[in-house]
């Protein structure tokens, strides 16, 4: 056997080989991905968008009717989207963020007028949601869906310990409280919690005068002691395992909560409801971004998730409120009749969409809520 | 002579750029911006405006003003000196024995100890909150203790019990590897000699391989007690309603409120304070290596 007396130069000689092939491979596999990315790279439609909030389907179908690429990026929350857009991020042709962001980004020019001429859908959305004080007239958004800030809650639990339902009450009041220590989280959001404080002191969601932002900051201080944790993003899963029992957070989370406590086949129901005092409304729109390099696109992603059918797609995945007339005949019954996804007349006019604050707002609204979190 | 100088700077040349280029521009940037103001909308405002440069140590008079800020600053001090502590006690019999086995298994024990980072920092953190749950069979354990003794059961998740033990186990490994390496060195004749002399085996420890293990200590120490000082996930995924970090502080600027200057000066004071401690380490390093 001679061959298995290689040299070392022999042995160097087949590694230099076996190098050489590998790195070959790799060169034209990468030339491959490149050639096939840039055959794509024509007709791509880039969207910044919530996590999870198109339906499959949806994608599936817009792309086979516009023959080309949906490429989505995802933020989950409005901050981290106007922070990244903030540091340069650019190329996006479609956002769809939340009012206050939505006039943010009107605000710092961030963002192209649309072209209602290439629209003709948008009469199927409801006047309620048109014409809104983020933008009057509609030159930049066109809305999309929405979510209500409300509670959750185990609702087994609740009923065994005679808790309301119905009001922020239950958050706030120690004498409520005191049945649910350690089983309530609130939303991990300065505006969220304020808006929810302010809203059951009996001010509006809005109101910037520092001395009603300080009630709101030691109502929260009293009942801070006998909540779990501050929790923006596990509630859900906290809720449906059981460990929480009220949770301050969006609609559509506890639409989540809810099918998955069902799907678990717990012994208890996940229930959610608009406290009576009012809440936050938060509806997003979709917006062009300045930096996009396809307004057509954009303009026929807008149109078509305009339509009834398509819109309703949303709902029925996720059961985010649905500002769209025409896709109420496409909505799963139950969802169509909850409450908390489509309020009635009488609680929709206690609720509020949130404005942006100035610097100075923002910065003395920090520093209450440092002292929130500290003491 | 010459020649020997380009291959000094073709060598240290590219780091050293690489150095200025994202380290010491970025913390200028971030120096000058402390100074700036808010920009309405997040960002920043124009540095000139109607004629005059916009400057400003309103930012500075700000965190001064109140207590509240150093009060974070002292409680982040406290958890990450706590982290370190808690750390060096574990890691020490841990990178002691993987000193003392036979070869074979020293490698799996390494291999053991680096493991946990082939999985996603996140992902721990969040095995965690299952671990520490109210329904795991951990919480339930230790519930069952404390009834039987007659105190109120306790939570763990959502407590800064739950912080300091994410943080303690996230960074182990830092701990245990310098240590390891250190200890690894060390002759075992000296702790021969000190037994013929008489020494007992606390005494062999506390006199021989502790002194000689500190520079060790120190570097796992600044691996631990630095990343643990601007920490701001684990607080927020396992810490209660009151575990709040300079990490969280300084996110908190960059995203719910946008006010770039306060969060930008908020990670200059954080910088000097490490910066601070890492000299001092340094300086007690050196002392323990001219003993050593």
């Amino acid at each position: 056997m001679k061959t298995s007396f290689t040299t070392e130069a022999q042995r160097h000689r087949g590694f230099m080989k076996k190098l050489f092939s590998v790195s070959l491979c790799l060169c034209g596999g990468f030339l491959f991905f490149l050639f096939t990315n840039t055959a794509y790279a024509r007709d791509e439609l880039h969207l910044y968008n919530w996590n999870n909030y198109i339906s499959d389907d949806t994608v599936a179908r817009f792309e086979q009717s516009c023959r080309c690429k949906l490429v989505q990026d995802y933020y989950s929350d409005n901050e981290e989207m106007l922070a990244k857009l903030a540091a340069g991020a650019s190329g996006y042709d479609l956002i769809v963020p939340t009012g206050n962001a939505v006039e943010s980004l009107i605000k710092s020019k961030q963002l192209r007028p649309i072209n209602k001429q290439l629209l003709p859908n948008l009469r199927n959305i409801d006047p309620a949601y048109l014409n809104t004080a983020f933008d009057p007239g509609n030159r930049y958004s066109v809305p999309y869906a929405y979510t209500i800030t409300l509670i959750g809650y185990n609702a087994q639990k609740m009923r065994e310990l005679d808790l309301p339902t119905d009001t922020w009450a239950v958050i706030f009041e120690p004498k409520y409280l005191k049945k649910l220590k350690g089983r309530v989280t609130v939303l991990d959001s300065q505006r969220e919690l304020m808006a929810a404080a302010l809203k059951y002191l009996g001010y509006s969601a809005n109101d910037t005068d520092e001395a009603h932002w300080r009630r709101a900051r030691d109502l929260i201080i009293r009942a801070k002691p006998y909540w779990a944790a501050f929790n923006a993003s596990s509630y859900i899963k906290e809720l449906t395992i059981g460990n929480i029992w009220l949770a301050h957070g969006y609609s559509n989370d506890m639409f989540q909560a809810q099918l998955d406590a069902k799907n678990a086949g717990r012994p208890f129901t996940i229930a959610y409801a608009t406290p009576k005092e009012g809440a936050v409304l938060a509806l997003d729109s979709m917006v062009l971004h300045q930096t996009g390099p396809r307004p057509d696109l954009a303009h026929r992603f807008i149109n078509f998730m305009l339509e009834g059918k398509n819109s309703a797609e949303l709902t029925n995945l996720i059961g985010s409120g649905n500002p769209n007339r025409d896709a109420m005949h496409h909505i799963d019954l139950a969802i169509a009749a909850n409450k908390a996804v489509f309020p009635t007349p009488e609680i929709q006019t206690r609720l509020e969409m949130l404005k942006d604050l100035d610097r100075n707002q923002r910065r003395v609204l920090s520093r209450i809520w440092t002292e929130i979190k500290v003491r | 002579m010459n020649r020997e100088r380009i291959t000094r700077w073709l060598v240290s040349g590219p780091p050293f750029v690489f150095m200025v280029v994202f380290f010491v521009l970025p913390a200028l940037i971030m120096v000058v911006a402390s100074f700036r103001f808010p920009g309405e909308h997040g960002g920043l405002a124009p540095m000139f405006e109607n004629g005059t440069w916009q400057f400003t140590l309103e930012t500075y008079q700000f965190f001064f003003s109140d207590f509240i800020y150093t009060e974070i600053f002292l409680k982040s001090f406290l958890i990450a000196g706590l982290t370190t502590v808690i750390c060096i006690a574990m890691a020490y019999p841990v990178a002691l024995l993987i000193t003392r086995v036979p070869k074979r298994f020293r490698d799996v024990m390494i291999l053991l100890v680096v493991l946990p980072f082939a999985s996603n920092f996140l992902i721990r953190v969040y095995a965690w909150m299952i671990i520490l749950g109210p329904q795991s069979a951990f919480s339930i354990a230790i519930n069952s203790v404390v009834t039987a003794f007659g105190f109120e059961p306790v939570t763990l998740l959502f407590s800064p019990f739950a912080v300091i033990v994410g943080m303690v186990y996230v960074h182990l490994p830092f701990m245990v590897l310098p240590l390891y390496t250190n200890l690894e060195k060390h002759d075992p004749i000296l702790l021969d000699a000190a037994q013929d002399l008489g020494a007992n085996a606390w005494k062999r420890f506390w006199k021989v391989t502790w002194p000689l293990s500190l520079p060790g200590v120190y570097a796992g120490s600044a691996l631990v007690f630095i990343p643990v000082l601007g920490m701001f996930a684990v607080p927020d995924i396992l810490g209660g309603t009151g575990d709040i970090l300079i990490g969280n502080l300084i996110k908190e600027q960059f995203l719910g409120t946008r006010d770039w200057p306060f969060g930008s000066m908020l990670s200059i004071m954080l910088t000097l304070a490490v910066l601070a401690i890492a000299a001092l380490a340094m300086r007690f390093s050196r002392k323990s290596l001219s003993y050593a």
